[in-house]
Order: structure tokens, then sequence, then C-alpha cells
């Protein structure tokens, strides 16, 4: 509403106006001088159907456009008010997927009556608002139960509306923030709320005999999830510290019954209407209702619980590694975890500048250090010793990685949040942040070479009889870079954003990826082990701190250790489908997306590909021309490339099998076996499905070394070793979601024998 | 009028509230920002305002009768407000606009008045 100075007197300027434009010359403009044209842009345009929401077309009345003729005050059956409240969940529902109110809850009429006016008091919302009170009387019913059932879901939105726009997400693409100038109830305190629907429930108790059981032991269910479940979301961050999911575990525990029981209810999509949208402070003309069924809303609800549920996993705090995964892990379920769990999961990661709550973020950051590249170092003790003395090499170096702290600590704890994205926007983010990992890599560098003679760090002697230093931070960096190469291939799988022509390049192009990383880590290795070398005269002589040493360096080992077996078994996994999809090419049973005609190109695909990489110094692009022999395979016969197949198939089995032994998490060795966790479990299926796919792949290249045999044994029998053969085969590529895609990273080809005699499909 | 008092007195209503006529007869209550030849007005932090329907009339007038036949008075007329939301910023042209009027407060009309303006 407008405030309104009570003096304002309007006067006619019709003609005056009229006659002053009408002197104005075509493009001349009287206007604000910090008014804009791009600002004008943006002005609604009034009559215009497309933009203005008031609009009626030719036709419309007003009361057919923007009235309701539907009585709030009219008594409602219980059944109906149970259909009501499943009515509304979904949209509530609805709005969680990313529809906006206007299309959803905006679209009660209860609610409408209930928000606006804005309610200055929390009793000022009601049913009867804005009607003379005289000879009407909301139905009991109605104003005890179905007002506080209403008033706490706005409330439930209101919790849900404020972590999201706290965080990052998409407007539009993840949710729709707008409120239409209305507001959720924000301004009362949420005791009130559940006092409402105690009240409700006491209600609902008293009137045995007059509703009947069923239908009143379904109200109350959802009265009671309703209190559940807005405490649930009022706790939000607190997790941190309350450590509870009480509240979401009993909103499972009501799921089932609230789904039996919604047959009770009975519609009244008469209270619902989308006219309402017109009176909203919108931008946009009315659109239609959006209409979700209550199963899919209950799934999507049920998803959001257990979620919220297993989210505690994540709390406790045993490493950067561990936690990375168990990110990973939760936010990679499918279907991903609602907006307004990624949100919470990011304002957990860091909160109050502290990881988890709880740690320092430069602890976090030294943490990994340790972990990776700096077991038991000089450089991340010394600025625990509080050394003074400007000329000390430990109070330099405390500084130096002081700026390194600064500088990275930021970066690096983005790259958990950025898993909070949805997955589209995991890769571009990504793929933009490889650029400053890029750069602080060499800024990195820099300090190393900084630090290295401040530290008095032996060389290193090569077996070629050269010397090297470790460059602990920069190679960190590069790390944590080729690991972000990797994801950004691997959701481009998940993503389907490469053609089947395609595939034998970028598996070829992630197991060269791979490889690189591997010669990182043994590099990383070399040095770690040297320390750990000269550690062992220390623990000899039982020098103190040594055995302390040893075992944070033996720690190291195995992570290092660990590292390595991921990636060879992600790099055996991308040689052999690299080479079985050559094969596929090779004798043209490979589908194509692009017709012959098309201006694609391989060259040019692949300078598409290439694009996230190309500023990038370090891993260097390799030229077009390296990158077509290497993904073809030029110069292997079918039975070279074959064998390559079926050789690093095994051993990716072998890998993986390895993997899942090791499990998701590092345990410290004094630590007691942790229970299991949720979200392990998901880890697990996970490395289960990949190898799902690996033996898929194995059966696709054996069926592939059939039909090569039967092919070759065909031309002997014709005496015509040139002439051309086709394979019988037929090859179709999974899509993703699709039951044959064993898992959304790895593109196993279904090979089957063809059927039809005459020339394969190509 | 010639070009230069028309562009001085438009220059004088930038920034005053503006009370813009539609044909469909809502009414845009905002703050002028800018016009041109053409008559087109934007107007900033616009409200809409629409004359109460038929229906919600009906029921005003109901209601009143009501109320006259308990207090034994007879009621004449009705008071309604009018429905308003707020839009923003708006652009209204020139050729739906039916009347145009300027918010004064009195003080500004006697002011006007004497200046002979």
């Amino acid at each position: 509403m407008r405030a309104v100075t009570q003096s304002a007197v309007p006067r006619d300027i019709t003609d005056d106006f009229t006659t002053a434009a009408s002197k104005l010359r075509t493009g001349q403009l009287v206007k604000d001088e910090y008014f804009t044209l791009f600002e004008a842009v943006g002005a609604l345009e009034i009559m215009d159907s497309k933009m203005d929401s008031g609009y009626l077309g030719p036709g419309e009345t007003n009361a057919q456009a923007l009235e309701d003729d539907y009585d709030l005050m009219r008594e409602l059956a219980p059944e109906e008010v149970l259909g009501i409240m499943d009515e509304l969940l979904c949209h509530e529902m609805a709005w969680h997927m990313g529809h906006p109110l206007s299309q959803t809850l905006f679209t009660s009429l209860y609610l409408d009556r209930l928000l606006w006016p804005v309610p200055k008091t929390l009793e000022d919302a009601h049913f009867l608002r804005g009607q003379s009170q005289i000879n009407q009387e909301v139905p009991e019913i109605v104003h005890t139960v179905l007002r506080a059932y209403c008033l706490a879901l706005v409330k439930s939105c209101d919790f849900v509306h404020a972590r999201v726009t706290t965080e990052y997400y998409f407007e539009e693409e993840d949710f729709v923030t707008q409120l239409y100038n209305r507001t959720l109830l924000s301004q009362f305190d949420s005791k009130q709320f559940y006092d409402l629907l105690d009240r409700a429930v006491r209600w609902i108790d008293e009137q045995t005999g007059i509703v009947s059981e069923k239908v009143a032991k379904a109200i109350k269910a959802r009265l009671l999830f309703r209190r559940e479940f807005l405490w649930g979301l009022e706790q939000d961050i607190e997790v941190i510290e309350t450590r509870f999911a009480e509240q979401f575990r009993n909103c499972l525990s009501h799921l089932d019954f609230l789904s039996e029981s919604t047959v009770l209810g009975r519609e009244v999509p008469e209270s619902f209407s989308w006219k309402i949208q017109r009176k909203l402070a919108s931008t946009v003309p009315p659109r239609p209702m959006v209409k979700i069924s209550f199963e899919d809303a209950l799934a999507h609800l049920k998803r959001l619980c257990q979620d919220a549920v297993d989210l505690l996993e994540i709390l406790d705090y045993r490493g950067p590694y561990n936690l990375k995964v168990l990110i990973w892990t939760l936010l990679s379920r499918k279907p991903q975890p609602s907006v307004y769990i990624r949100s919470l999961v990011q304002s957990l990661i860091v909160s109050n500048r502290t990881i988890l709550g709880a740690v320092p973020a430069k602890q976090f950051l030294y943490d990994e250090l340790e972990q990776i590249v700096l077991p038991s170092s000089i450089l991340l003790q010394a600025s625990a010793d509080e050394i003074e003395v400007p000329s000390d090499p430990r109070f330099q170096i405390a500084q130096h990685m002081d700026v390194f702290t600064k500088r990275f600590s930021q970066p690096f704890v983005d790259t958990f949040r950025s898993a909070c994205l949805n997955r589209c926007r995991i890769r571009r983010t990504v793929c933009h942040t490889l650029v400053d990992w890029d750069n602080l890599q060499m800024e990195a560098e820099d300090l190393d070479e900084q630090l290295r003679a401040l530290s008095n760090e032996p060389p290193l002697k090569l077996a070629n009889g050269d010397t090297t230093y470790s460059y602990p931070l920069s190679s960190w960096a590069y790390h944590h870079k080729l690991s972000q190469f990797r994801l950004i291939l691997q959701l481009g799988f998940e993503l389907s954003i490469y053609s089947p022509e395609e595939l034998p390049g970028m598996y070829w192009y992630l197991s060269h990826i791979c490889s690189t990383h591997l010669g990182h880590i043994d590099r990383i290795r070399t040095f770690t082990v040297a320390t750990a070398k000269r550690n062992l005269t220390d623990l000899a002589a039982k020098k103190r701190g040594a055995f302390e040493r040893h075992t944070v360096l033996q720690r190291s080992i195995r992570l290092l250790e660990r590292l390595t077996t991921q990636i060879v078994a992600v790099d055996a996994f991308a040689i052999s489908l690299h080479a079985l999809y050559v094969l596929l090419a090779r004798h043209c049973i490979l589908p194509t997306t692009s017709s012959a005609q098309a201006y694609s190109s391989d060259r040019l695909r692949y300078e598409i590909r290439m694009k996230p990489f190309l500023q990038i110094a370090l891993p260097e692009l390799v030229p077009y021309d390296e990158y077509r022999r290497e993904a073809i395979l030029e110069g292997d016969s079918d039975d070279t490339v074959l064998e390559r197949a079926t050789k690093a198939i095994s051993e990716a089995r072998k890998a993986w099998e390895a993997t899942l032994a090791n499990g998701a998490f590092i345990h410290d060795s004094d630590e007691k076996h942790s229970p299991a966790l949720a979200i392990e479990d998901d880890w697990k299926r996970d490395i289960k499905d990949t190898m799902r796919a690996c033996i898929g792949a194995s059966i696709a290249i054996e069926t592939v070394k059939k039909a090569l045999r039967a092919q070759a044994e065909s031309r002997k029998r014709e005496g015509e070793p040139q002439s051309f053969q086709p394979v019988h085969l037929r090859v179709a590529i999974p899509e993703v979601g699709s039951k044959a895609r064993w898992h959304d990273w790895w593109v196993v080809p279904q090979v089957s024998p063809a059927t039809t005699t005459g020339v394969s499909k190509t | 009028m010639d070009e230069n008092k028309a562009v001085q007195y438009l220059e004088s209503l930038i920034g005053r509230v503006l009370r813009v006529h539609a044909t469909d007869t809502r009414i845009f209550v905002g703050t002028f920002k800018c016009t041109d030849a053409a008559r087109n007005i934007i107007l900033a932090n616009t409200h809409e305002y629409r004359f109460p329907s038929p229906s919600a009339v009906r029921d005003a007038a109901t209601n009143a009768d009501e109320l006259a036949a308990e207090s034994a008075a007879t009621a004449q007329n009705i008071t309604l407000s009018m429905t308003s939301r707020f839009i923003g910023l708006v652009v209204v042209p020139g050729q739906h606009i039916t009347k145009i009027e300027l918010e004064e407060t009195p003080q500004q009309g006697r002011m006007r008045d004497t200046l002979g303006s």
C-alpha cells in the first residue's frame, strides 16, 4: 500500500501536458537527469499484453479476469480441509522444485487472504480480513485447523527462502525467490506458529464423534508433520551446534501415512485461482498454475528430509579429504538434493568464517597441505612457533605462509562449495576457476622459491644426476588443477555434452590427463619418501618428535597411494573405452549425430572442447594433429587395439576393486572404526556402479572381438582379404538415466550382433 | 507555448507525482521520470489502482444495507477503496492515456495561484 499524504490534491493537467509534449521534436526526451535510457528499457509497458500483468484482453471483463467467486468463509467438510492441505503441500513442493510462488502457493485464495494486505500481527492474518465482520463467522475447522496449517506452511517457506537467498543459487534455474511484494510472515516469531498448530491438534482431538475418525487422524498427522517440518527448517544451520535431526526423521515417519490417507481428502479446486497473479507485483502476465501430483510432492519431500537427516554426517570434521568425499557424495545423489539442502550445505561448509563452524579456514588449508605435500614441514609449523624476531627465518616463513593462506584459502574452500551448485553450473564454475588455479599455481611457485631459501630445503638428486626441489605449494595447486580437469571431462560425460563421434577422443583425453596426474603424484611422493628416509635416521637416534613425524609422513604416503589407485582406476577404464570406441569408429558402426554435410568437423569439435583449457599454461594443450593421431590410435592394428582394450579393462576392474576395498574415507590409525554412514553407502554404490560399467565394457569388448574374428574368417573364405566386409554389430549409446548406462561418467556402448544380414547401421 | 517553454514546463513536473488514467480506467500513480513527443510517460515507483469490481460494490452495498437496517438509518452512499498494487517502473504509451493529473499539496496549489503561473 502506498503511503498517501493526506492533503494531496490532484489537479488536471491533461491539456497543458499534451500541448507541451506536442511541442517536442521527434526523439527529444524530457527526463530526470539521473534517469538513464538503460533503466527505461526495464519499464513495463502498460496495455501491452505481454508485459502488463493487469492488462485485460478484449472480451475479458473485470469479473472474469480478476474476480474469484469463492467464499472463504464457507463451511468446509473435514475431507475438504484435508484436500486443501494436500493441494497446498503439492504447491509448496513445486515451489521447492523451482516454480515461482505466483504459479504455485500464491494461487491459493486462502493464502492470499492471509498474506495481503501484509498483516501487522499474526492475529491479523485471518480469513475474515477486509470483510465487514458482521453476521459472519469463519467455521471453526477453517479458522482453527486450516488457518494454522496455512500460516505454518508460509512460515516454513520463509525459512527456506531465507536460507536459499543467502547462498549461491541460480534464479529461475534452481529457484525463484520472487515474493511479488508480499512477505512470508518473516516478521513473526515462530513460537506463535507452533502454538497455533498445537491448538489445532487439540481441537481435532476434541472432535471425536463429530469428524470421522480416519479423517481426523489424517488431518492430525498433517498438522504434526507440519510442526516437525517447521521446526526442522527453523533449526537450519543451528544443526552445527545441536547435531540433531530428529525433526526430519519424524517428518519421514509421517510420510507413509500422508500418502495412504490422501485419498480421504476431497479437492476444492475453486479455492485456487491463477487470477490472483494479476494482483501480484509481477512483471509477467498470469501463467497457468503448476500442478504436480501428490506422489511427486511426497517423493521430493522425502528426499529433502532424508538429505537433511544425512547432512549430520558431514558435520564431524575429519580432514579435508574426507569432507570432500562426503560433500561430493551427498550432493551427487540422484535426483540432486533440493536447492534448500544445497544452500544449507554451502552455509555449513563456511559458517562464520570457519569450516563446519569448527575449523578456521587457515587450519583447513594447512590440514590439506599436510596431508598431500607438506607432512611434518617447517613451513606449516613456523606460524605456530610465534617467533617475533624478524631476522629469524621462521618468522619470515610464517609471513610468506600468511600470504599464501590469504590468497589460497578462499579458492580452496570454494572447490568444496561449488559442489553445491546444480550439475551444469558445477561444470561451468570449475571451467572458470581452472584459470584462477593456473594463476595461483604460478604465484605459489614464486612463494616456493622464496620459502626454499628460508627453509634450507635439501635438493633431491634425480637418477640422471640433475637436482630438483619439491615446490610443495605449486605442486599442490597443480594437483588440484588436474583434479579439476578430470572433473570437467567427467561432468561432460554426465551432462551428455559430447556426441558419440567425440567419445574416442574424449576418453583418450581423460586418460591423458590421468597419466599426467599420476606422474605428478609420483613426483610428490618421491619427495615425501625422501623426507621419510631422512627421518628414519632421526627415528633410529630417538630424536624428539621423530616418531610423530614418522606417523604423519606415513599417513601422507598412504593418502598418495590411495589417490594413485583411484586415478589408475579412472585411467585404465578410460584407456579401455578409448580403444573400444576406436574400433567401433574404424568399422563405421559408431552412431554419429552430425550428418556428412555438417559444418562441424573433428578439428572444430576439438577446438570447442578444449576452450576451457586454452588459457591454461600447465598441462600444455595437445595440438590437434597429435590429438588426432592419439585419438584414432593411428598405426595400431585392430588386434593391437583390441588387446589394449582387454588389458586395460581388466586392470580397471582390479583398480576399482582396490578403490572399493580402500573405503570412502581415510581413517586415522588410532581412530576406532566409526559407525557406518548413509553417505558411505552412496559412495559404495557409486563405485559398484562403476564396476558394473567395467563389466559392461568387458562384454562389449568381447562381442567386438568375436565379430571381428568372424569378419576376418569370412574374408579368408572368400579369398579376398582386402574386400570390404561389414562387421555385423549394432551399437547403441545408452543415455544418462537409462538402465543400461551403469554410471553417468562412463559411457559404455551396448554392442550386440546385428540381426539383419545387410549393411550395418551407421 | 514555444519549445523552450514547453520543455521548461515539462521539466518542472519531473520528480512530481502524477496520476495517469489509462483507457481501461486503471489509474497509475507514480513519480514522473520521462516523456517524449508521443506523450509516452515513464513513471517510477508506480501503484496501479483499479475501480472495485461490480461484485465488490454489490457486497459492500448489501453490507451497508444491513448496517443501515441495524442502525435504522438510511444509507445513501457507500465508500469503497480502489484496489491497488505496486508495479514499479512503467511506461504508459501516449495513445492509452485519457487523463493526467498532478498531485499537489494545498500549499503548492496556493503558491501556484499567487505566482499566477
